[in-house]
């Protein structure tokens, strides 16, 4: 069985452009020469992939924590491959990786509209850019995580001889940054609707999992075509337990003090981060801003929030309480943890098991033309042809690390 | 025969409202499920009209390019459920930067909007410049700004992440790292110390770190002028101190230094001996935000990025370590978790006493614990001349002040300079709840009577 997968997972083409020929992945299609138990299990997993779509709905925290073999998602698939899918259009492009709208291939007529997300990272890029530690917390911890109602799903991860793939849940809104930048700024129930619910995502990454986020930003929230919010990009997630980690990431802005001055961080970042974020929310940017990142990084270090005098007392008491240096003092961090962010002032308003249970009306509800409807996303550049061959002997190195996708 | 797309959806969200909250009186729902739908749209077409023109592009002098300008935002309309309208922008917009001193309607104009020549290093847009990736668009409309845009030149664009390679302190460990040390006179050492002094990644090191960092610092020679040492655009790895000798920064607003007799750009500044530059490159790859170019022989000192976060690292490390270890013997705090007690040596403050110093004075009202980090002190009772007992690296002492408010049963007064690890009951409080529960855990009946035995020699 091995070898079969191996074959089928080693030659062929990951080009999105068939007309485009790629010499050295010509040579055969795996389509004529695979097994029937091999297709077999490919369409059952398909099969599968597409009813998921019909009953996803919120686990409850235990459930996400506590199940991981038998959650329907967040496996790593030996059978899917990158054929499986149709490129529809490009949603987003980081660094090294490309977030595409794909389709089932070959659907059956009643899957035909069921959309996803496919992430695809390019091993050579991953590894020129120091990033094979980070990609493989991404896929574990997205993993560990997939069910909760405010994170984006993974519902399978795959690879396969260049590529590494993470199918996740479409999530058609776009991101909270458009919204934002377009309005400006939110009001405060706008504003306290979305705080509250990654209030919610970092309970449970802190406390179910032990997981630090570290990129918390607006450009990583999406909403989804209920209005609700999906946490993106765990490029930077990692289980820290009750180890403090080192290495520098996340959006200057938002970094926190301890993160700058390399004395060891953990969950405590996102706290900090989060308050960054309320803050952004309500007066349309962050606290700390210069042209220069490194008079950012001293403000930060020194940490203090000014705040325009509309700002009501409370949410100025919230912002105080997470932006604090010392973070034997910080908000989320203290004894109860997010429990007394969950029962400060700000939030009075919220009933948090409505909330979690998605029975409360998103503020903002994308306008949908249909589920694969991509009008609010932006336009992407093509994605360039040449490429940096992996080599065998990088595989050789390297595919050890990536093992679990 | 099929009902336009558009009329099924707002059917399908109509019925999810409905379905949702179960209206008592369902054809005013549906009426005011219109309404607001209609509202929210015209807000959103409004605000497009407002935001979308081209003119939306390079609001701002950008350090942090990014691949999304503005003017591409979603363009279709978002409808609001509940009665939130988002907030239009009010004309006339007092929102000023947050961090300038005071919030009048125009702060930044005066601070920000002046060209970037104050010759003070680091004054200028950005130097040190930005991270990682999509570095495709350079910001293009330089003083090109607009009314609407934010008054302190926000930049407006997706920001990209930043992260530096992987610091790792468990393969430290293995691999014995040492920080290379570089010889230096006192002199130089004094200099060393005065140039960084005003830099905030130094300022917070405490005496070993700082002694590594200066050390680790490697003279480079510059024979001659002309020589260019950071190119504008390339990615940076080192951070200079001037020793002596002379250099002037340019910025190509294109964003890179190009070929040509004008592709350094426009000169910005000088740096002489005690100047310093390229500090971004302390903290992760980021491309240089300037070129810097000799203007005579010079002597540099630089300092990598690596070196540099892992001396911080190393030392943060095994301070960490260390307070957990003596934790660990603290019978009090016997039952913390490893979690618990991470936090605590996270708290820790580290304070520093000359010989002499009294740290507990017998009979005042204990307030903090500390433990013994380096040093040696000595416990005094009132009516004992003598020492009654004496402290040693890892030994503690205060810790019932986490208890209870009974005054101090002795003095203890340092006999060397002393380092100790300090947290108040309030903090430990704040991170672990009151220390009477934790002690309860392993044994109920410890709490009952607290008062000493073997706790704590400053309680008989
Ligand atoms: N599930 C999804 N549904 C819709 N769009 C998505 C989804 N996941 C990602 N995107 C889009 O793709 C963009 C890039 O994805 P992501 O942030 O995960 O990539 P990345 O390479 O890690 O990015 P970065 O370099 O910014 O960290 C996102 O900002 C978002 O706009």
């Amino acid at each position: 069985m091995a070898a079969a997968v191996h074959k089928l997972l080693h030659p062929h083409s990951h080009g999105r452009n068939s007309s485009k020929s790629e010499p050295e992945q010509h040579s055969s299609s795996p389509h004529e020469r695979q097994d029937s138990a091999m297709d077999r299990a490919r369409e059952d997993e398909k099969r599968s992939l597409a009813q998921w779509e019909e009953h996803k709905r919120p686990l409850s925290p235990d459930k996400v924590a506590s199940d991981p073999e038998r959650k329907m998602v967040g496996h790593s698939s030996r059978v899917l491959r990158q054929d499986d899918f149709e490129l529809v259009k490009t949603l987003g492009t980081g660094t090294f990786a490309r977030v595409w709208l794909v389709r089932l291939s070959d659907a059956r007529e009643a899957d035909q509209d069921k959309v996803f997300a496919l992430k695809i990272l390019r091993k050579v890029d991953v590894i020129r850019l120091k990033q094979v530690e980070h990609v493989r917390n991404e896929r574990n911890v997205l993993a560990a995580v997939a069910g909760h109602p405010f994170i984006t799903t993974m519902v399978a991860s795959f690879q396969n001889h260049d590529s590494l793939y993470m199918l996740l849940d479409y999530c058609p809104g776009g991101e909270v940054f458009s919204y934002l930048r377009r309005a400006r700024r939110f009001n405060e129930p706008t504003s306290q609707f979305y705080a509250a619910e990654i209030v919610l995502i970092l309970e449970f990454l802190h406390e179910k999992e032990g997981v630090a986020y570290r990129d918390l930003k607006p450009e990583n929230i999406l909403i989804d075509a209920e209005g609700h919010l999906k946490l993106v990009d765990f490029g930077f997630a990692k289980k820290v337990e009750n180890r403090e980690t080192y290495t520098l990431c996340g959006t200057p802005e938002y970094l926190a003090p301890e993160v700058i001055r390399n004395t060891g961080h953990g969950t405590a970042v996102d706290w900090w981060a989060f308050g960054i974020l309320v803050y952004e929310f309500l007066v349309g940017q962050p606290p700390f801003w210069d042209q220069n990142p490194m008079k950012i990084y001293e403000q930060i270090v020194e940490g203090r929030v000014r705040f325009p005098t509309a700002m009501s007392a409370d949410a100025r008491d919230l912002i105080s309480g997470l932006c604090t240096v010392d973070t034997s003092k910080r908000l989320g961090n203290i004894q109860g943890g997010a429990g007394t962010v969950k029962s400060h002032a700000w939030f009075k308003d919220i009933d948090w098991d409505a909330l979690y249970n998605r029975r409360v009306n998103g503020p903002i509800v994308p306008h949908l033309r249909g589920p694969a409807d991509t009008r609010n996303f932006d336009e992407y550049e093509p994605e360039s042809d040449s490429r940096e061959p992996y080599s065998k002997d990088m595989a050789e190195k390297w595919d050890e690390y990536f093992k679990d996708f | 025969m099929s009902l336009p797309p558009d009329y099924s959806n707002e059917i399908s969200a109509l019925n999810r409202e409905i379905l949702k909250q179960q209206p008592a009186d369902t054809l005013q729902f549906c009426a005011n499920f219109f309404l607001r739908r209609l509202e929210s749209q015209r807000a959103e077409f409004l605000l497009s009209q407002q935001h979308s023109s081209p003119k939306g592009r390079g609001i701002a002098e950008s350090s942090f390019p990014g691949s999304n300008p503005f003017g591409t935002s979603p363009s279709g309309g978002f409808a609001s459920s509940q009665m939130h309208r988002l907030e239009e922008e009010e004309e006339n917009d007092t929102i000023a930067s947050p961090t300038a001193s005071s919030f009048p309607p125009n702060a930044m104009d005066s601070s920000h909007n002046s060209p970037a020549s104050q010759g003070t290093f680091g004054n200028f847009a950005g130097f040190g410049g930005s991270s990682k990736g999509n570095r495709s668009q350079p910001p293009s409309a330089l003083g090109n700004l607009e009314p609407q845009s934010f008054p302190n030149n926000y930049n407006m664009n997706r920001r990209t992440s930043v992260s530096a390679e992987s610091l790792n302190p468990a393969s430290s460990a293995n691999d014995n790292w040492t920080p290379p040390y570089h010889q230096k006179s006192d002199d130089q050492q004094s200099r060393l110390k005065a140039a960084v002094s005003g830099n905030f990644l130094f300022s917070h090191l405490d005496d070993d770190q700082s002694a590594q960092v200066l050390g680790a610092l490697q003279e480079k020679p510059i024979p001659t002028k002309g020589i260019k040492v950071i190119q504008q655009g390339d990615v940076g790895d080192y951070f200079y101190v001037v020793e002596n000798g002379s250099f002037d920064i340019y910025v190509n607003s294109s964003g890179k230094l190009e070929a040509g007799p004008d592709g350094l750009g426009n000169k910005v500044g000088t740096v002489g001996p005690g100047g310093s530059f390229g500090e971004l490159a302390l903290m992760y790859n980021a491309p240089r935000a300037a070129t810097v170019v000799s203007t005579e022989q010079s002597t540099l000192w630089a300092l990598d990025r690596v070196t540099f976060r892992r001396i911080l690292m190393d030392s943060a490390f095994q301070r960490r370590r260390m307070y957990e270890g003596f934790l660990e013997e603290v019978p009090l705090l016997s039952s913390l978790t490893p979690y618990e007690r991470s936090k605590i040596a996270d708290a820790l403050e580290t304070k520093k006493f000359p010989s002499g110093t009294t740290i507990i004075r017998e009979g005042d009202v204990g307030e903090s614990f500390y433990i013994l980090e380096s040093g040696e002190a000595e416990v005094y009772k009132r009516g004992v001349d003598k020492a009654v007992k004496s402290y040693q690296k890892g030994d503690y002492f205060g810790e019932l002040a986490l208890l209870n408010d009974a005054p101090r049963a002795a003095s203890i007064i340092s006999t060397t300079e002393v380092k100790v690890a300090t947290l108040g009951k309030n903090g430990f409080q704040r991170l672990l709840g009151p220390v009477e529960g934790i002690m309860r855990r392993n044994d109920p009946s410890k709490s009952a009577h607290s008062d000493g035995d073997n706790v704590d020699p400053l309680a008989k």
